[in-house]
């Protein structure tokens, strides 16, 4: 179909014109550079360079930690969607049914959304710091043999907890303003055909939220896969020994505390791809199957 | 099949507002009533009270003598069509209508059965495997009944069903529903602010104002006698005429702002100050009678097979109403003679608005 089309003005790209300069700027030529830069081997003063092919992929795929790294990401990034999506949709549907001080429920789970991920995580650290944590100090009184400064397992309890808690105000706004969208008579018209609420929930609301829940996972294994860069590098630092290194933290570990540009970039190169690929296939299968 | 019984129903919401004020009500088995009133009268909330949708303040709902007041909705045995439609947008037609049934645990034997049935009657077999949104507003409104006709309740409740159609397709469908409604010969109880729906549906009109049931009774009973000067200024479209008079010292006459006399056989006090109350199909140009009121033409709207003149009458410039067979013009100012007959007069106390 060939749609009418009218004589181009030149406005309309100086309106967009700031948006791609900052793309430009803050994203391709970035992108551009690490690309450019995985493919260099780069002595430990940043003298000089030498073009090394896929050397720096082929380390970078054989070395153990970044497959210990990958195979965290993939726990912690699973573990932080499912559980934040899972734990902010009960509380909205139990917010949306309350009456009588919903506001202030409403709010009060909100807040959480206003704290940026490093004050969560200095949050996080202090509730589990040994000397003076009060949940530290509380397994621990349980018997429980806590420890995340030396534990892999405890490490990654913690940086999961953190990063769901920081998660579920967001995932939580979103699950309401989803929930207020499905009309109140089609679930008033439920309740005269199903006596049971749970049953109600998973026939009628749950698919009636499936849009809000694909757009909350992609959003969620984004924010797992790069925005808790910042309660990582404030709580555990990737300790113990790599365990709790998410790879967007271990291309920050070896590029810029290690120096090591070129294996650096590589890494973020190979994420960026596994991103793109993730989302292509999010979109491809998941959504196709949730629209009515 | 049951009957439907509401005992001094009441409705007070939280921060204290009074919706529904004792309300008594018997609805027989297969018997087709009417709620209707403007909005905010209390209609809605009544019929979702029988529903389950609302609780009960005070007072008794029950379905074939069984108190239902603290009853589930979806254990009352009623089925409900709601003005949008309230379809489940992620599931077909077929499923929309199945859902209710699955959930009571019928055989998918029993529940195709009925559903193609129902599909059959409301004649969408061809669109059942659609969704709604494939489908228009008339025909998702088929769907809403179907799932409410394959329960096979024992009450049929519908909140304006028709209010979301346009105008042709409202006639069509409710002609439809009286059908169905004879055909399967379920109590119905239905909403509805449309008048002519209420009067054309209804075998018992109720007709409710603020919260109270002001009359109730066949529509046709309702049209010749209201009970109100609310209630007859409600029913009857283009509405009663309404005039400030005086009954007359010797009670054969009632006396208009004017000075002008209207003959009366009405059993009344002398020098009360009535309302009176004369419909425009009443008031007739053609027919002398011993009572006439000389009126001023305002406006004239033809609809071809009838006219409907708006006068304007006396110093006080009170307006008139006059409906007419037939095709008619008249300019604006022209002066017509409009006769009444003592048969078709009502009196309403102007005071409380009763009928005297």
């Amino acid at each position: 179909m060939k749609r009418v089309q009218f004589g181009h003005s030149p406005v309309p790209y100086l309106f967009v014109a700031p948006q791609i300069i900052i793309i430009a700027i803050f994203f391709l030529w970035p992108a551009a550079q690490a690309v450019h830069q995985s493919f260099l081997l780069e002595d430990a003063f940043g003298m000089s360079s030498q073009f090394v092919w896929f050397r720096n992929f082929n380390d970078v795929l054989s070395s153990p930690s970044w497959l210990k790294s990958a195979g965290f990401t993939v726990v912690f990034s699973s573990l932080v969607a499912v559980l934040s999506i899972a734990i902010s949709l009960f509380l909205a549907v139990r917010a949306d049914e309350v009456i009588r001080g919903a506001k202030v429920y409403k709010t009060l789970l909100m807040w959480g959304y206003a704290v940026a991920p490093p004050v969560a995580g200095l949050l996080g650290i202090m509730l589990f710091n040994p000397l003076m944590g009060d949940l530290y100090i509380l397994f621990n009184k349980m018997g429980l043999d806590f420890n995340h400064i030396q534990n892999g397992n405890d490490a990654t309890f913690v940086v999961v907890l953190i990063a769901v808690w920081k998660q579920v105000s967001v995932n939580f706004i979103f699950f309401l303003s989803g929930l207020q969208g499905i009309p109140k008579s089609v679930t008033e018209a439920a309740t005269l055909d199903c006596k049971s609420a749970g049953r109600r929930f998973w026939t009628i609301t749950f698919p009636l939220l499936a849009p809000t829940t694909f757009f909350l996972m992609v959003i969620n294994l984004t924010y797992a896969f790069f925005e808790t860069f910042g309660i990582i590098d404030v709580s555990t630092k990737g300790a113990p020994g790599g365990s709790t290194a998410t790879l967007v933290y271990k291309v920050y570990v070896d590029g810029f505390l290690g120096a090591d540009m070129g294996g650096s970039s590589a890494q973020s190169v190979l994420l960026m791809i596994m991103v793109s690929v993730l989302t292509v296939f999010q979109f491809r299968f998941i959504e196709r199957k949730i629209h009515y | 099949m049951a009957t439907l019984n509401l005992k001094q129903v009441e409705k007070t919401y939280a921060h204290g507002y009074k919706a529904i004020h004792g309300i008594n009500l018997e609805i027989a088995d297969g018997e087709f009533a009417v709620l209707v009133g403007p909005s905010g009268c209390g209609k809605s909330t009544l019929l979702r009270m029988i529903a389950g949708l609302e609780t009960i303040s005070t007072g008794d709902i029950s379905i074939e003598d069984r108190v239902v007041n603290t009853i589930a909705p979806a254990d009352r045995d009623i089925a409900m069509v709601f003005q949008n439609y309230a379809l489940y947008p992620h599931m077909s037609n077929y499923a929309n209508m199945a859902y209710g049934l699955k959930n009571r645990g019928y055989s998918k034997v029993e529940i195709d059965r009925r559903v193609r049935e129902a599909g059959t009657i409301l004649q969408l077999t061809e669109l059942l495997d659609r969704k709604p949104r494939q489908l228009s507003g008339g025909q998702r409104q088929r769907v809403a009944m179907g799932r409410a006709i394959v329960r096979e309740p024992k009450v049929f409740l519908f909140d304006e069903p028709l209010s979301n159609l346009d105008a042709k397709l409202r006639v069509d469908m409710r002609l439809e529903i009286k059908n169905l409604q004879q055909r399967l010969g379920t109590t119905s109880v239905y909403v509805t602010h449309d008048q002519v729906e209420a009067m054309t549906l209804a075998d018992r009109l109720i007709v409710m104002n603020g919260g109270v049931a002001e009359q109730i009774g066949s529509p046709i009973d309702i049209y010749n006698a209201p009970a109100t000067q609310f209630v007859a200024g409600f029913i009857g479209s283009p509405s009663m005429n309404f005039l400030s008079g005086r009954v007359s010292n010797d009670r054969s006459h009632v006396v208009l702002t004017d000075g002008t006399r209207l003959a009366l056989d009405h059993n009344v006090a002398e020098n009360r100050d009535v309302i009176v109350g004369i419909r425009p199909e009443h008031l007739s140009i053609t027919t002398p009678t011993s009572s006439s009121i000389a009126a001023k033409v305002r406006i004239t709207e033809s609809l071809g097979a009838e006219t409907l003149v708006y006068l304007t009458f006396g110093s006080k410039n009170e307006a008139i109403t006059l409906r007419m067979q037939g095709t008619h013009k008249y300019a604006a100012g022209d002066e017509l003679t409009l006769y009444s007959n003592p048969a078709q007069i009502h009196l309403f106390d102007q005071a409380s608005g009763r009928r005297i």
